[in-house]
């Protein structure tokens, strides 16, 4: 299928690697053909409706009108453009008043009929399907937390449990990987205050990455761009407030699928990440042959799906 | 929800209270959200949400306004989708923000933040992060510069910092469309 792709702001700056290997693994998969929009504008992430109620609506309008007359689908892989953009789309199909005012405002585009909004676990457990995801190298040893963060699953996700996601479980599972169970998985990072409470978003980041580890995880999923660069351009920040040394790599989704998919390594920016994944890659993933075939607990290139008997 | 009248316990409160308060009106005090939400857990409120619902139904349009609470709320809808008489409390969260922006209550850091975070992304049309953080440290606190020196070299290193803004085609339209419902900012 075809999706309009809205990268968002910080795909072009902290989170390149998340764009790069994002698009890498939809080109492999060929199920998910992802159409960047172009001319794209800022979502207004959470200070736009603070400034003016109808602002964040409007800043996905214009997005929304461009993926309108696309025909497709929007995709959005970050959680806060994700958002914005999914309840901008919600309302702007439910309040024609406001519909109306917006796009007095708009000069090119307009809003007919506002196009669903999805988030990228989404479309490749829904979609795509992660039986579907060809693993050629299976992610054997790495014990994965998904972190969902707040808002891939808050407040109209729609597509998984709110409080107790499983949908990125079923993929690192698919991928070869352990899903470590934990209590975390949708406790917010605080994000969106670093800037101006820095002490606080440190303390929740901190709970999140020691409740990480504490379930026995050697790396963290994320499909967020602050998520990842709370966990992990500050991991020795939140160390030192914990009085810890965890030494945990946080990867995009995305990157772990395109290491499963056997994706040129150089597209995934792996480089890119804080906390380097590549010790833990040499002891799992890419350890010797003898013991990736012991650790293998089923056939590499269809692992089950949960559910499945 | 919307039907129920707001019943006020206290003082007279302005018309943009309004809505807010009929909101919050069947908020029966369980102290659900407060018990979902991180920052209150963390000591980063001086009200947690459950009293700032209260406040909201006695009046307290003053004391609600120039909380510390409603700046520190970290958007992230935990106690929303918890909340066992739907009220939209982040939301409320947000229209209190907005509001207290509008009457220019003091929250130095929160109206810095999100005026200069807005200006960016009506000038540029996108986010420009180097310049966010420029803009709201000289007007905070230039201090914090030194602090950031560290995470600036890692972030460059790492090829994770913008040095130039992105400038979309459709600017115009992108400054048409703040002005029109804002009446123009800076």
């Amino acid at each position: 299928m075809k999706y309009a792709y809205f990268p968002g702001c910080s795909q072009e700056s902290t989170a390149k690697e998340y764009n790069r290997s994002l698009k890498a693994v939809a080109k492999r998969l060929g199920t998910m053909e992802l159409v960047e929009i172009a001319d794209w504008n800022c979502c207004g992430a959470t200070p736009a409706a603070a400034v003016n109620a109808a602002l964040p609506h409007a800043l996905a309008a214009r997005n929304l009108a461009i993926a309108e007359e696309m025909s497709m689908d929007m995709v959005a892989p970050c959680a806060a453009c994700y958002k914005n953009m999914n309840k901008a789309s919600h309302v702007l199909r439910e309040d024609p008043d406001l519909l109306a005012r917006i796009n007095a405002t708009l000069d090119s585009h307009q809003v007919e009929h506002a196009p669903a909004v999805r988030h990228p676990v989404d479309v490749v457990v829904n979609d795509v399907g992660v039986d579907s995801v060809p693993v050629e190298k299976p992610l054997n040893g790495l014990k994965v937390a998904s972190y969902y963060g707040c808002l891939i699953t808050r407040p109209e996700g729609g597509f998984d449990d709110p409080d107790y996601p499983v949908s990125m479980d079923r993929l690192m599972e698919a991928l070869g990987a352990e899903a470590v169970d934990w209590q975390y998985k949708t406790k917010c990072c605080g994000g969106a205050i670093y800037m101006t409470t820095e002490d606080i978003s440190f303390a929740l980041s901190a709970d999140v990455l020691a409740h990480a580890k504490a379930a026995g995880a050697n790396a963290v999923a994320v499909g967020c761009p602050f998520c990842q660069l709370l966990l992990d351009l500050y991991q020795d920040k939140l160390n030192a407030i914990k009085n810890t040394s965890f030494d945990l790599p946080i990867l995009f989704f995305s990157q772990l699928m395109g290491l499963a998919m056997g994706l040129d390594r150089a597209e995934l920016g792996l480089e890119r990440l804080v906390v380097s994944p590549f010790k833990l890659l040499s002891e799992t993933v890419d350890g010797p042959e003898e013991d990736s075939k012991k650790r293998k607990k089923g056939p590499a290139r269809k692992p089950k799906a949960w559910g499945e008997a | 929800m919307g039907k129920l009248k707001a019943i006020r316990l206290g003082a007279e409160t302005s018309a943009e209270m309004r809505p807010i308060e009929i909101e919050t009106a069947v908020c029966y005090q369980c102290g659900t959200c407060t018990g979902a939400c991180p920052v209150a857990a963390a000591g980063g409120m001086d009200y947690t949400p459950r009293a700032i619902m209260r406040m909201i139904q006695a009046g307290m349009e003053e004391e609600v306004l120039s909380s510390q609470t409603i700046w520190t709320c970290a958007s992230c809808y935990a106690c929303a989708v918890r909340c066992p008489r739907d009220i939209e409390i982040t939301d409320v969260m947000t229209q209190l923000r907005n509001l207290a922006l509008e009457r220019g209550y003091k929250a130095r850091k929160g109206r810095v933040y999100n005026t200069s975070f807005m200006n960016i992304v009506r000038r540029h049309g996108r986010m420009y992060e180097a310049e966010l953080v420029v803009r709201y440290n000289l007007q905070t606190n230039p201090l914090n510069f030194i602090g950031l020196i560290p995470v600036a070299v890692k972030m460059i290193l790492k090829g994770k910092l913008r040095f130039l803004p992105d400038h979309p085609e459709g600017r115009s339209e992108i400054r048409g469309m703040f002005d029109g419902l804002t009446g123009g900012a800076e």
